[in-house]
């Protein structure tokens, strides 16, 4: 483990008792080291492997410098947030009632709750350097959505970033989030934890887009809480990261809660994706709906392991998982796990999981009407993965997150 | 009736036979071992084999990633082996047999007898660790199959023995098939020569008698190529306060076009109403489609047990073979099981289907724990699995867990599964047409589990379909 990290904790550290807590972290990560196949939380995706196979002695990171022009999304209006390399720089809501929206810099001081078994966090917890944290007070809906711009600039080879934040949106209020990925081709790692805090009645729409092709190994471990009536939508789009992680947990406390997991990725060569979910229905009539969608190629290695879990007072719940994956090449692989663990009678759950090529007659179809091979291929691949974003009512982000998909079927 | 009622006289096989046991001594040692194959007489290789899984064993861990959790197994507090006294000079013949044993079968409902007459079903009672007597030798011999006790294989055709025998669950495989390796006592052996049909339906009866017993059976198939067997297994134990261990291992082997088809009634018993007692049937099932066009189809109904943990699994390995598994697994009570099956695709053009079928009732704990591996050279591989689970109450738990894996572009991976309770429009047509609650449930689970009670052959199907009611008897209104 020692060749493998190389950490300095004087440089993220502000005092002599912060450095011994972060070194105490450290250790215990250290002691068992990178997750592996024997976790059964990371069954398909070996990390301790493939951090391995990927990199040597690496540093944490402690700069941020960037001086380059910054290129806004420009389709339509909204407040930003700016982070350099996972360093919080500055945010900008002139959409919004400035005291209804607060965002500021994560205080370290703060905690991020724990995660009794992912050794992840002790790493995080050990190397931390903040992030954001998003507060919308009561009754407010916000106008425009945010973006958060999370800039990685190109001295990050070999090196590891932490980031941790927090989300809290209070009573009948909404948020839309985009966090919008841009790297310049170096690689690293980041490994993020958040928190996420839905009061009653309140909206939640968080998008994750990745800009370009990346060398990035990303994980992110998002743990929430939903209260009475609320609603929470997670669009996951992160194509082109060489190792995406996203481990969800979302606690539905209180009844009438809904919950929204969709995804839809397409993986090139040498590409490692894992949704991980955990909707733990803890109260009456909630609802929760999961769709992951891959598209494999070359030697890509997709993987969902989704788990609804039904207390026994949890009656009338309605949970749903579907896991599809278009699988173009033999060397691809994909793995899936939905797991049902269900305690109440009166509920509704079902999962399906397919896998599988390109429909032979679709395409046969398609070129019968005149539309070449290839083409057909893209053709039903885009409708293959736009069928995630199908329901979004913002005209304006359904056509970004078009253009995206567009852009990512080319490269396949 | 009420639900006490239908408590008292539910496991009608709880009986025990008042008949002298000739046990090992207790404890699982060297000398428990050399014991069992002495008595067996058999020869050194075999010896040499258990005790290379016994050494095996001591350095392998118990596993504990199942979902039933059970207190710790005194092994050393185990008799091993154990025979009725008027077993230890062999019967030629059925007369032979001590008329208590026979007996015993007479109110299991299976007298050897009269099946031999009506059913022309060849049986083979295990009765604790020796095989009672087998019908329809003479009928069997005539075609040149193999259907005798494995202890008496391992004498009499040692070669086919050595060659198949833990070629599919190989000795040091996992805890409690290293442990049946090292110590299994008896169990029925087959081999279907080339090109022969099995006139009938070949049966084995399995029976946990004495207490402090574990039994640990082992049974080995092997349809050579271009031949077919049916074979039906069923169990049941007598009612005791504390758990009995049954271990088993069966191993399956199909050669090129062959086929076998694997029946189990499983009825052990599961504990009384507060869980107490019950056997844990942790068993070790797995067939290898070695050939080309090959077939395992495996079937069970699992209503017994306090705590049922298997998974019986196919190996397609011959291009063009076939895998099926059709499951019921019953829980009632504090009952719990853990259950369901692996698909392995590693030949090309392999198809495999499995269909789960899930209820649970009371306190009790349902789980279906699969696998679907499609190899990257099984090209053009199909899967397509359904689980559905029924849950009676809010106090019982049903759980799906399916790991999904595809290596390759041709093959397609289906999955569906659903949980739900009885619908209350259905209970409600039913008892408007003069069925009450009990007659309602029992009709719609048996529909519920139709798709898998009809791939039981004739004999089995009856028996199972009362089964199904009986278990869940109580449990509704």
């Amino acid at each position: 483990m020692e060749q493998l990290f190389n950490i300095n904790l004087k440089k993220i550290s502000s005092s002599k008792e912060e450095e011994a807590d972060r070194q105490k972290n450290l250790n215990s990560f250290l002691e068992t080291g990178l997750p592996n196949k024997k976790d059964e939380n990371w069954k398909f995706t070996d990390l301790n492997q493939i951090i391995k196979g990927n990199f040597k002695n690496i540093i944490n990171n402690h700069e941020s410098s960037f001086d380059k022009k910054i290129q806004l999304i420009e389709d339509f209006e909204h407040n930003s947030i700016i982070l350099v390399n996972g360093f919080y720089k500055s945010s900008d809501i002139k959409f919004e009632e400035k005291e209804k929206v607060k965002i500021e810099k994560f205080n370290l001081s703060e905690e991020i709750i724990e995660h009794p078994n992912n050794n992840l966090y002790c790493l995080n917890k050990a190397l931390t350097i903040g992030g954001f944290k998003i507060e919308i007070k009561e009754n407010y809906k916000c106008k425009k959505p945010i973006i958060i711009y999370n800039y990685f600039n190109s001295n990050l080879e070999n090196k590891i970033i932490n980031n941790s934040n927090k989300i809290k949106i209070n009573k009948n209020s909404n948020l839309t989030l985009i966090e919008y990925n841009i790297d310049e081709n170096s690689k690293f790692i980041k490994n993020t934890f958040e928190n996420l805090e839905l009061e009653d009645n309140s909206i939640f729409k968080s998008f994750t887009i990745q800009k370009t092709k990346s060398k990035g190994y990303f994980y992110k471990s998002i743990l929430g809480s939903q209260g009475n009536n609320s609603s929470y939508h997670n669009f996951i789009l992160s194509s082109g990261l060489k190792f995406n992680k996203v481990d969800i947990e979302m606690n539905l406390i209180r009844e009438k809660s809904n919950c929204f997991i969709l995804s839809g990725l397409g993986l090139g060569k040498n590409e490692h994706q894992e949704i991980k979910t955990q909707i733990n229905h803890l109260a009456p009539n909630c609802r929760s709906y999961q769709k992951i969608k891959n598209v494999l190629e070359g030697d890509s290695n997709g993987v969902y392991q989704g788990k609804i879990f039904v207390k026994d007072i949890a009656q009338k719940t309605d949970a749903y998982q579907l896991s599809k994956a278009l699988i173009l090449n033999n060397k691809a692989e994909f793995n899936a796990k939905p797991e049902l663990e269900i305690y109440a009678d009166d509920v509704k759950c079902s999962h399906g999981s397919t896998s599988g090529s390109v429909d032979e007659d679709a395409i046969h179809y398609l070129m019968t009407r005149g539309i070449e091979l290839k083409k057909a291929k893209k053709l039903l691949i885009n409708g293959f993965l736009s069928e995630i974003f199908e329901n979004i009512p913002e005209e304006k982000i359904k056509a970004l997150l078009e253009k995206s998909i567009e852009e990512q079927i080319d490269g396949i | 009736m009420k639900k006490e009622e239908f408590n008292n006289h539910e496991y009608k096989y709880g009986f025990t036979t008042e008949i002298e046991n000739f046990k090992a001594p207790k404890g699982l040692s060297e000398e428990t071992i050399k014991f069992i194959s002495k008595i067996k007489k058999e020869p050194p290789w075999m010896l040499e084999w258990r005790l290379k899984a016994f050494a095996r064993l001591k350095a392998l861990k118990e596993p504990n990633w199942q979902k039933p959790k059970y207190p710790k197994i005194d092994y050393q507090n185990l008799y091993y082996y154990s025979a009725p006294k008027s077993m230890k000079e062999k019967p030629k013949s059925l007369h032979e047999v001590d008329p208590k044993l026979i007996e015993t079968y007479n109110k299991l409902g299976i007298p050897l007898n009269e099946q031999k007459r009506l059913s022309g079903v060849a049986v083979d009672a295990v009765f604790d660790s020796v095989s009672v007597a087998t019908t329809f030798k003479g009928e069997l011999d005539k075609k040149g199959i193999i259907f005798c006790p494995i202890s008496e294989a391992i004498q009499k055709h040692p070669d086919l023995v050595k060659k198949y025998l833990g070629s599919v669950i190989p000795i040091s495989d996992h805890y409690f098939a290293t442990l049946n390796s090292a110590v299994f006592t008896d169990g029925s052996f087959v081999y279907i020569p080339p090109n022969t049909r099995c006139p009938m339906e070949l049966s084995t009866y399995f029976r946990i008698n004495a207490s402090e017993t574990g039994q640990f059976e082992r049974t080995l198939i092997i349809a050579d190529k271009g031949s077919y067997v049916s074979y039906l297994e069923g169990c049941t134990a007598p009612m005791r306060d504390e758990n009995q261990l049954h271990a088993a291992n069966v191993e399956l082997v199909a050669l090129d076009d062959a086929e076998i088809k694997y029946s189990t009634v499983q009825n052990w018993y599961p504990g009384d109403k507060d869980g107490v007692g019950g056997i844990y049937n942790f068993v070790t099932k797995r067939g290898a489609c070695r050939g080309k066009n090959s077939k395992i189809s495996w079937t069970q109904v699992e209503t017994g047990s306090a705590i049922t943990w298997k998974y019986p699994s196919c190996i397609l390995q011959g291009d063009n073979s076939v895998g099926e598994f059709y499951s019921i697994a019953i829980t009632n009570n504090f009952q719990k099981a853990d259950t369901g099956t692996k698909m392995i695709h590693l030949g090309k053009n392999t198809k495999s289907k499995i269909i789960s079928k899930g209820i649970s009732a009371g306190k009790a704990d349902n789980t279906y724990r699969g696998l679907v591996d499609i190899g990257s050279k099984a090209l053009n591989s199909r899967n397509y699995t359904q689980c559905d689970s029924l849950l009676m109450g809010n106090k019982c738990g049903a759980h799906t867990i399916p790991y999904i894996k595809n290596k390759n572009s041709s093959s397609t991976v289906e999955h569906e599964a659903t949980t739900s309770k009885i619908n209350e429009d259905q209970l409600f047509y039913c008892n408007q047409r003069g069925l009450n609650q009990e007659e309602a449930v029992s009709l719609i689970v048996n529909g519920f589990c139709k798709e898998v009670l009809q791939q039981l052959p004739m004999e089995f199907a009856v028996e199972a379909q009362k089964l199904v009611s009986i278990s869940l008897e109580g449990s509704v209104g």
